[in-house]
């Protein structure tokens, strides 16, 4: 069985994350004020957009997995992102709402990025209040932080970002992913010609 | 009373229905079919399957959660069980009577109920070529793998639910074959706990599933004197530990055992389309250590290149990320299956769920990232224009020489962020005595009668190639013996 890896990747992320309580003592610090940030509105560009009902995440949490999801994505992704063809933190909420058992570990997750301070996130502001260029640099310290926990927080945005957006066929075209029966760009047929040099 | 349709599940309650038994199977997933598999990944993976990560979350696991379980999600790749792995589950488990002899009539058996038939060329994608490639070019073993198909279409879905239902799943050959026969099929009714006294079967209480929620929507009781637990490796060690079976040694839930794997992803300058044809159908066997090779015993097998998990796979985010799923037509991507000597155990969470621990030993580990070299190294004799390994912090490989700097480098486990159980063994496992296992060499256990274990939870250890018939056969053998026996009123 080849291996499905994005929802386990998450689950496996955000595991640790739960197992180590480190992102509910970051949440309830959080809550409580202690961290160098506050917990006013998002940011007006990462809301979510009018009549959109939220099923599990917050507006703060959509706010958060939106500016993470647009600097994981490329350009290309971005674009259809902004164009408003594919809302991946309001796909990433609907998935969520089929999986109960990752919703508050997902939340916690955002919170701990949005929130979350060194030595776990290499910032000192929340994550929506930075530009690009930080939200890149944070983004980068958490894939190759030495700390597994940073790591697995990285992936498991990461994991989730992939699932929105590559289950949304409107990503197909940048990837020449013909679909799963084919399409113009290739059939059955091109994938099966036979190798003469062997 | 059979518990699971899959590899294990399936041929028990044919055979059982076959031989005039009275047979109720449950299923905890739902009962789709060809017209609901759409090839959507990101659908389908969560229609067909369920989750799960190890303690520590370095290592998961997906497993087919519906009528026919994991052989609706996986494959369709068929090996012959290895002499090498009997003989060793005969000397070290106490299995004497297992012998290479005793299980070949089921093998062959299902070698024909499911239409397993060595890969012909014609069927072999360009995916499995370029792997072919690099194994010919460096002198490797290789070959295609056989694969349990009938009239494959090479779509390119056979782990996503195979639409023209050419995948010989249990979903399409041993289940509908247990309800022509009379067994009752009641999907979406989870097992939570079996009933027992004085040593005997008595029955299971099971949840029903709501069909559209998933969430419990009431309880069903079914009496039955044999009780054949296959409800997958996990579910039937926690069943077995909800039901405060843990046998006389505290064997239940013990020797879990996984080939664990990762992927190596190549881009190469022609077209590969790697998301048509089989999705796997070809083997590098050279590393083997099973089926007459003396390896180190992993095999690299191609595997699809669908969006998802390719996606998965590769490294990096941003520009770098997209650059490589641009590519996705000239992509070739390979698994690496271990056959691990770690050995895990199933447990329960505090909520009753099934939970495992499994952390690799350093041995297993070391002989991943040899896995891992191989499958690049293979892909660069065929030509590869660069290969990723799934290892956080290693670049790209475009070079025999740059694969060389990588000898020494040992992954820790949690620095493989892609490495998954693509099959697991044990937790309710056969043995020569209550000191060795579970449950006897007739799959009973020794301290209920009339409870059996019939799927991969009763092998005693893993079995260094696709595991699918090997399950399938001792099933059938398992049953074949209760139906010879017959069972009490």
């Amino acid at each position: 069985m080849s291996g499905p890896l994005l929802e386990r990747e998450l689950q496996a992320s955000l595991a640790v994350l739960d197992r180590r309580g480190f992102l509910r003592l970051t949440g309830l610090a959080a809550a409580a004020g202690l961290l160098p940030a506050g917990c006013g509105e998002a940011p007006a560009g990462l809301r979510p957009p009018p009549g959109l009902v939220l099923r599990v995440l917050t507006p703060r949490s959509y706010a958060t997995f939106q500016a993470a999801a647009l600097r994981i994505l490329g350009p290309a992704g971005r674009a259809l992102a902004d164009a408003g063809a594919i809302d991946v933190a309001g796909r990433a909420d609907g998935r969520l709402a089929t999986l109960p058992a990752f919703a508050g570990l997902v939340q916690q997750a955002l919170l701990a990025l949005e929130f979350g301070v060194w030595p776990l996130v290499p910032k000192l502001r929340p994550f929506t209040a930075l530009p690009e260029e930080g939200r890149d640099q944070v983004l980068r310290g958490l894939a190759t932080a030495r700390l597994d926990l940073s790591r697995a927080l990285f992936r498991g945005v990461r994991s989730f970002t992939w699932l929105a957006y590559y289950s949304a066929i409107q990503s197909h075209a940048a990837i020449a992913y013909p679909g799963p029966f084919g399409g113009p760009g290739a059939s059955v047929h091109d994938a099966m010609t036979y190798d003469p040099t062997l | 009373m059979v518990i699971g349709t899959g590899a294990g599940g399936g041929p028990t309650a044919a055979r059982l229905a076959e031989a005039g038994l009275e047979v109720v199977v449950l299923e905890s997933g739902p009962h789709l079919d060809a017209r609901d598999f759409n090839g959507v990944e990101g659908e389908m993976f969560f229609r067909l399957g369920r989750f799960a990560a190890t303690d520590d979350g370095s290592l998961n696991l997906y497993a087919g959660h519906c009528v026919g379980g994991s052989t609706v999600v996986n494959d369709a790749l068929c090996w012959r069980t290895p002499p090498e792995v009997l003989a060793r589950w005969r000397e070290e488990h106490g299995l004497a009577p297992l012998s290479d002899a005793a299980l070949a009539p089921f093998v062959d058996r299902v070698w024909r109920d499911v239409g397993a038939t060595p890969t012909r060329r014609a069927y072999l994608n360009r995916n499995a070529h370029a792997l072919e490639r690099g194994a010919h070019r460096l002198g490797w073993a290789a070959e295609p793998m056989a694969r349990n198909v009938r009239g494959c279409l090479n779509l390119g879905l056979c782990n996503l639910g195979c639409p023209s239902n050419a995948k010989q799943s249990t979903l399409v050959t041993y289940v509908p074959r247990a309800v022509a026969a009379g067994a009752r099929l009641l999907p979406l009714m989870h097992a939570e706990r079996l009933l027992h006294e004085g040593g005997r079967a008595q029955g299971v209480v099971a949840t029903r599933l709501d069909p559209v929620s998933g969430a419990p929507a009431g309880e069903l009781t079914v009496r039955a004197p044999l009780v054949c637990v296959a409800a997958g490796v996990l579910e039937t060690g926690a069943l077995l530990l909800r039901s405060g079976l843990r046998g006389r040694r505290g064997t239940a839930g013990q020797g879990l055992q996984f080939h664990s794997s990762v992927h190596v992803t190549a881009r190469f300058a022609e077209p590969i389309h790697g998301y048509f044809g089989p999705t796997m159908a070809y083997a590098i066997s050279e590393f083997a250590d099973v089926l007459g090779h003396r390896g180190p015993g992993f095999m690299i097998e191609n595997t699809a290149v669908h969006p998802l998990v390719t996606a998965q796979n590769l490294p990096g985010f941003g520009e770098e990320h997209e650059r490589a799923m641009a590519a996705l037509p000239f992509l070739a991507k390979a698994v690496v299956v271990l056959r691990d000597r770690t050995r895990g155990r199933v447990r329960l969470d505090r909520a009753g769920r099934a939970a495992f621990g499994y952390a690799l030993l350093p041995e297993d580990l070391a002989r991943m990232g040899e896995g891992m070299r191989a499958a690049a190294r293979a892909y660069l004799a065929a030509g590869a224009l660069e290969v990723w390994l799934p290892m956080d912090g290693v670049a790209p490989v475009r070079s025999e020489r740059e694969l060389d700097a990588l000898a020494d480098r040992v992954p820790r486990q949690a620095e493989l962020f892609s490495l998954y159980a693509v099959h697991l063994f044990g937790g309710a496992a056969m043995g020569g005595g209550p000191a060795q296992g579970f449950c006897s060499v007739e799959g009973e256990a020794f301290d209920v009668s009339g409870l059996y274990v019939v799927d991969a939870a009763g092998l005693p250890g893993n079995t260094g190639a696709n595991p699918q018939v090997t399950i399938m056969a001792n099933a059938l053998r398992i049953a074949e013996g209760i139906a010879a026996r017959g069972v009490r009123a």
